[in-house]
């Protein structure tokens, strides 16, 4: 496995992902820029948002961090791996043991229980199915669903399928769970659950979440706000206490 | 291989959508099924023929050396061949044609000399086809077994008198000691004694052709090899009647098409199944994937599944297959042949026709199930989730 070295020399360890001059092409009549040299860093335990208008490239841009699509240029490194280097086998591998996914709609299995849900991944990776099994209904404890794990998602509400979601993303003990529009279907009770609930995963675990989001209130409970215009990293706010304090991109940005 | 989480998957796709998985089992149990019987009933149609066929014609016939008229030493022959394991009957024959006349009426025949005993355990026209008379009295001399064609023909009864004749031949009056009918035309035919042949031909103790029945009809061949290695001419049945393999065969190769036809008929209802089950699926597939499914455990996944649907419906269907014969085959079936008799047709059904249907069934099934296992596998996973 190769590291990330630092100017130092040594592996940064907590550089779980470091994205380099990122561009995203799509080819045509003519050639649409959905990412245009994009460059950041997450480190662990990061609570952070992409926002940004549709068609900005907030998607495209979660859609290469979780392994679900490849840039047109530059690089990505998930604890120190390039993944835009690696083969379609390992990549499934990756996605499977340091990515969590949790989208708008839940995209649960509808012939199974909440707790087979939840054991999905485990048993993608060749877990054990028993212990897949105490994994999961662990999970389904710590979102509070402990008493509906043999439920199938028709017989449970919106912001309980979600809650599961997040069970299933979490279980393998990704680096990242990555969040898509997660609270879009919700109303603003339930859209507050489901961020306690990552706040809470984020405390306790030091969990790194990504989250894409129109949802404004959402974002600025987060600790780093990333704002995409056209492709262009053009904004970032870092939360200082109770406030967001832009960084010089977004003064830069702003003033223009 | 660890194949937990597609068997685990498949199955539950199998269970729950019951509708499909029936539509799916079903084709493939009856298509089996209907094949077996059939099969049952090409096996004993087999079996039919060939036990009719061979009650009444040689295994192996043996004819003269080259140049020569007849077989000479016969007796040493006949004797050897009576001690070979798995012979049944060896009956020696001195055949001549000959005109018989009775009254205004004229008829040619080929006139055999032969051993009543031998000649009833080689066709069974002694114990079995006379309808009048004994063919062993052909051994008191001077007299002669005609077929039901000749007597007609002839307008002889039992008793009556009748001249041999031929070119070369001493001439010679016949007593009619039998009537035979064996249902096939075998209206050229009449019987006598090997003493009063051998007196019409005016030869000593000579034959023209050993006839020679085994107990396994597919021993032909090496005895054959055997006759000949000591200068005789030798023909086994699949020379002799060539007609008779060819209509098994073809009878068999006609009815394989039709069954591997209804076979592969019934693998498009597993296919028709897992193509809507793949379009349905769709967004679970790219859940799957994001999750962390390669594509190859995608791909194993859905070929799993019509796996299981086609051995499945394979098994039933060898199940109903064997049953119903069991059943067919207990009613007797009775048909009446073109000659009169009445033939019981049987289902006759063996494990490795079982065996081989099955994995027929199973090869068709992923067969079906490779296209859109593929497709599956293909799938982008983010084009997927939006559908």
């Amino acid at each position: 496995m190769k590291h990330r070295i630092d100017e130092a020399g040594v592996w940064n360890n907590n550089h779980i992902i470091e994205i380099v001059n990122l561009f995203k092409v799509y080819r045509g009549g003519v050639d649409v820029k959905a990412l245009d040299n994009i460059n950041l860093v997450i480190e662990e335990g990061e609570f952070l948002a992409i926002v940004g208008p549709s068609g900005s490239g907030k998607s495209t841009l979660l859609n290469m961090i979780g392994l679900l699509d490849t840039p047109t240029s530059g690089k990505i490194l998930l604890k120190g791996i390039d993944i835009t280097q690696i083969s379609a086998d390992e990549r499934a591998r990756l996605r499977n043991r340091e990515l969590g996914f949790v989208f708008q709609y839940h995209h649960l299995l509808p012939e199974f229980t909440a707790l087979e849900n939840v054991m999905m991944p485990m048993l993608i990776a060749g877990v054990k199915k028993e212990e897949a099994r105490a994994t999961a209904l662990q999970f389904l404890e710590d979102v509070g669903l402990g008493d509906r794990i043999n439920s199938r998602p028709n017989q449970l509400s919106g912001g309980q399928n979600q809650r599961v979601a997040v069970a299933r993303a979490l279980a393998n003990h990704p680096s990242v769970v990555i969040g898509d529009e997660l609270t879009g279907n919700l109303d603003t009770k339930t859209s507050d659950l489901i961020y306690d609930l990552l706040r809470k995963l984020n405390k306790k675990i030091n969990q790194t979440f990504i989250l894409v989001t129109h949802d404004t209130e959402l974002a600025e409970k987060t600790d780093r706000i990333l704002r995409i215009v056209d492709g262009k990293l053009v904004c970032e706010m870092r939360r200082e206490g109770d406030r967001f304090v832009s960084t010089e991109v977004c003064q830069t940005a702003e003033a223009e | 291989m660890n194949s937990r989480f597609e068997l685990f998957v498949a199955m539950r796709h199998i269970k729950s959508r019951r509708r499909q998985t029936l539509l799916a089992v079903g084709a493939v149990t009856l298509a089996v099924a209907f094949t077996i019987i059939s099969r049952a009933s090409i096996n004993g149609f087999e079996e039919v023929l060939l036990s009719i066929v061979f009650k009444m014609v040689p295994h192996v016939v043996i004819s003269p050396k080259d140049g020569e008229d007849y077989i000479y030493l016969y007796r040493t022959l006949v004797e050897s061949l009576q001690a070979t394991s798995g012979v049944i009957a060896v009956s020696p024959m001195l055949i001549s044609a000959a005109t018989l006349s009775h009254e205004d009426g004229v008829q040619n025949v080929a006139l055999c000399g032969t051993l009543p005993r031998e000649l009833d355990r080689m066709s069974g026209i002694g114990s079995q086809s006379m309808l009048a008379g004994d063919l062993d009295s052909i051994q008191g001399g001077l007299r002669i077994v005609i077929s039901k064609e000749v007597a007609e023909d002839l307008d002889l009864k039992l008793g009556d008198g009748l001249e041999a004749s031929f070119p070369d031949a001493h001439s010679m009056n016949l007593v009619v000691c039998g009537i035979f009918d064996t249902g096939v035309e075998w209206d050229e035919l009449a019987f006598v004694s090997l003493e009063t042949a051998r007196e019409f031909v005016g030869e000593g103790d000579v034959v023209t052709e050993i006839q020679v029945k085994l107990q396994d009809i597919y021993q032909a061949d090496s005895l054959v090899a055997r006759i000949r290695s000591q200068g005789y001419r030798a023909d086994s049945w699949q020379r002799l009647f060539p007609e008779i393999l060819r209509t098994i065969r073809l009878e068999s190769v006609s009815n394989s098409l039709i069954m591997s036809l209804i076979l592969i008929i019934s693998a498009f209802g597993i296919a028709n199944v897992m193509n809507m089950l793949v379009l349905e699926k769709t967004g679970e597939i790219g859940m799957l994937m994001s999750m962390g499914a390669s594509s190859r455990q995608v791909l194993r996944l859905f070929l799993l599944e019509s796996g299981i649907l086609g051995l499945s419906g394979g098994l039933l269907g060898c199940l109903l297959g064997y049953v119903s014969s069991l059943y067919l085959n207990s009613l007797n079936l009775a048909f009446s042949s073109p000659a009169g008799q009445t033939i019981n047709l049987p289902f006759l059904i063996g494990l490795q026709d079982l065996a081989a249907y099955l994995t027929f069934a199973l090869i068709l099934s992923l067969a079906a199930g490779l296209y859109p296992a593929r497709r599956a596998s293909r799938l982008d996973p983010i084009e997927a989730m939006r559908s």
